[in-house]
């Protein structure tokens, strides 16, 4: 039944149209505006007046950006702690959730008390960091990776996944005389892609964006990430003046503001790469957190 | 007796190696959890003590005893009521104006009848939440930046302004920048809550009502709201629990660090940064940690109190 448009239908849609679009460009045009930044020399940036298209075109940040070290190397930190990182907290969450799982699992009443009181207490940031401090961690490359490899709220979701696949899965090659561990790698994880995509593109997209460790847990610049290199250029530039006295100094088109922009996009491409890919899976796995928390 | 005793606990020993492996894998994630959250939670006695840092994580528990003279020395502090009120005023501020948006912005998506633009807007609308805080920084500062920014250059040349704003350094305008920037990243992720909650409503209400003569705004008024209500009621206990965080739309922490300067520390110092910054940079552990404390108790406090309001006002509390 297709009837004609009312009045109300006109106004009512009018809204929602406009909204959105306010919306839209409210969420894409500083992306925008960033990359427009990268591909505009960056003292003419500094002029304004720019929103729509670079006025002088270059490829100067890029280029700057690739053949600085300290940029190059710091990417690089993120990209190993990223795909390290999340391997790790992926497969340590899955394999705790996959104990905890087991139907008869003895002391699994415990084992959920124990897991819960660490969901919602905390020692706060100064205990936190005092632990690590003394097992080694800090100025470390460990201190990425490890400490967060227990993710508690995909530990929920994960044990609540494998609830639901069948035991009997595994029975033919528990038979075969095949270990747990084994039939943990082989038989339970291919079947759970759904439930590994979702906590891929979370883990990682955490280990990917994190800044705080880099800044405080370590000192050695040859650890440092990208985020981190980025929050320092921003400390640096927030005192004004200091931006066109920088770029007259190093005799190029070059700012410490746009370079930053360059970092910014170079951060936000392998968000971009992998997450119209994962976009189905993470609203299902968001769904199963908001139902489950 | 004796005898059953025994059986029972060879049929027990027996059952638990056969699930041996499923054991270790178990105790991996306690230990884990022991190291890494247990034994910072035991930490938070060092509030109490006179801890020094080279002691590691022995000296927590060897550390001499001094009462309460961290908290009184925290109560004096000339920063402490400034803490408070910017941690308090953020977290309501962030309440106030983010908890209606999800919302609205679900409706609204829900009265989209093309299901290519309703996915493309989602899409886009995702996308901040994807990005790290440090990005969004990055780009307040090319917005608001005084001497470059997008917003004060449109305004100078329009003539709206005659001097640029000092958005990024002026203590007064630094609310107003956590609380949008917060929105601008996570509203447009937690509307996915929402508009599963939409998709969870009978089409043929929808169908009936229209029958009826009930037009676009009625359905909207009568059908999407009443279906959004138990959605919001979870959002709004999980926005209440994590309130001094900054609730669902994010980290007051990290807004703090990053979007805070010197400038306008008046407004944006808050309680968790002062302890991370007087710990970290300044190596008084006990005194930080005591910070932090002060933080949890508060926090306690206010789940009680708004739980207590609950209570009265729609006779349903939140626990």
């Amino acid at each position: 039944m297709r009837r004609r448009k009312t009045v109300e239908d006109w106004i009512i849609d009018s809204i929602v149209y406009i909204v959105l679009t306010i919306v839209v460009i409210a969420a894409a045009y500083p992306f925008y505006y960033i990359l427009l930044i990268t591909f505009n020399a960056g003292t003419d940036s500094l002029t304004g007046g720019m929103y729509l298209w670079p006025r002088e075109f270059t490829l100067s940040n890029y280029a700057y950006f690739i053949e600085d070290t300290k940029w190059i190397k710091s990417f690089g930190v993120s990209i190993v702690r990223t795909i390290v990182g999340t391997f790790l907290g992926v497969v340590f969450t899955a394999m705790v959730a996959y104990g905890l799982s087991k139907k008869d699992l003895i002391f699994k009443r415990i084992y959920f008390v124990i897991v819960v009181v660490a969901m919602n207490f905390s020692g706060g940031l100064i205990a936190y960091y005092i632990v690590l401090r003394s097992l080694g961690f800090i100025n470390t490359f460990g201190v990425y990776v490890i400490p967060g490899m227990l993710n508690l709220f995909f530990l929920l979701i994960a044990i609540s996944f494998f609830s639901d696949i069948p035991e009997e899965l595994g029975e033919s090659a528990r038979i075969d005389g095949a270990s747990e561990l084994k039939i943990f790698v082989k038989i339970l994880l291919p079947v759970s892609m759904p439930l590994l995509a979702t906590m891929c593109l979370f883990i990682g997209s955490g280990q990917w964006n994190a800044w705080l460790d880099s800044a405080y847990f370590v000192q050695n610049e040859s650890l440092r990430t990208l985020t981190y290199r980025m929050m320092q250029v921003i400390n640096q530039t927030m005192t004004p003046s200091s931006e066109a006295q920088i770029a007259a100094a190093s005799r190029s088109s070059v700012t410490p503001f746009s370079i930053q922009a360059t970092a910014m996009v170079v951060s936000i491409i392998p968000i971009l790469g992998v997450y119209p890919f994962l976009q189905k899976y993470f609203v299902s796995g968001m769904m199963l957190g908001s139902v489950k928390g | 007796m004796g005898e059953t005793d025994m059986e029972n606990s060879k049929i027990f020993l027996k059952h638990f190696q056969k699930q041996l492996p499923f054991q270790v894998f178990v105790w991996l994630g306690i230990v884990f959890l022991i190291i890494f959250s247990y034994i910072p939670m035991f930490g938070i006695i060092i509030a109490f003590k006179n801890y020094k840092i080279v002691t590691g994580i022995e000296g927590i528990f060897t550390s001499t005893w001094a009462g309460l003279t961290h908290f009184k020395q925290l109560i004096n502090d000339y920063n402490f009521p400034n803490l408070v009120r910017n941690t308090l005023v953020l977290s309501l501020l962030k309440i106030i104006f983010s908890y209606p948006v999800p919302i609205l912005f679900a409706i609204l998506l829900s009265e989209v009848r093309h299901t290519f633009v309703k996915r493309f807007v989602q899409t886009v609308s995702y996308l901040p939440h994807f990005v790290s805080w440090v990005v969004v920084t990055g780009i307040s500062f090319a917005f608001f930046s005084s001497n470059f920014g997008v917003v004060n250059d449109m305004l100078l040349s329009l003539n709206i302004i005659d001097k640029p704003m000092q958005i990024l350094t002026d203590p007064d305008s630094f609310w107003g920048l956590a609380v949008t920037t917060a929105i601008w990243k996570e509203a447009g992720w937690w509307t996915i809550i929402f508009l599963a909650a939409l998709a969870g409503i009978d089409p043929a209400l929808y169908e009936a009502a229209e029958i009826d003569g009930a037009g676009r705004l009625k359905r909207i008024l009568y059908i999407t709201l009443p279906g959004l209500k138990s959605a919001a009621i979870v959002v709004l206990i999980l926005n209440i629990g994590g309130m001094l965080g900054g609730g669902l739309v994010g980290s007051n922490f990290e807004q703090s660090m990053l979007l805070g300067n010197t400038m306008n520390s008046e407004t944006s110092q808050i309680i968790q940064t002062y302890a991370f910054n007087v710990g970290l940079a300044q190596g008084r552990f006990s005194f930080a940690t005591a910070i932090d404390l002060m933080q949890s108790i508060i926090s306690v406090i206010l789940i009680f109190t708004s739980n207590a309001i609950a209570k009265r006002v729609s006779g349903t509390g939140l626990f």
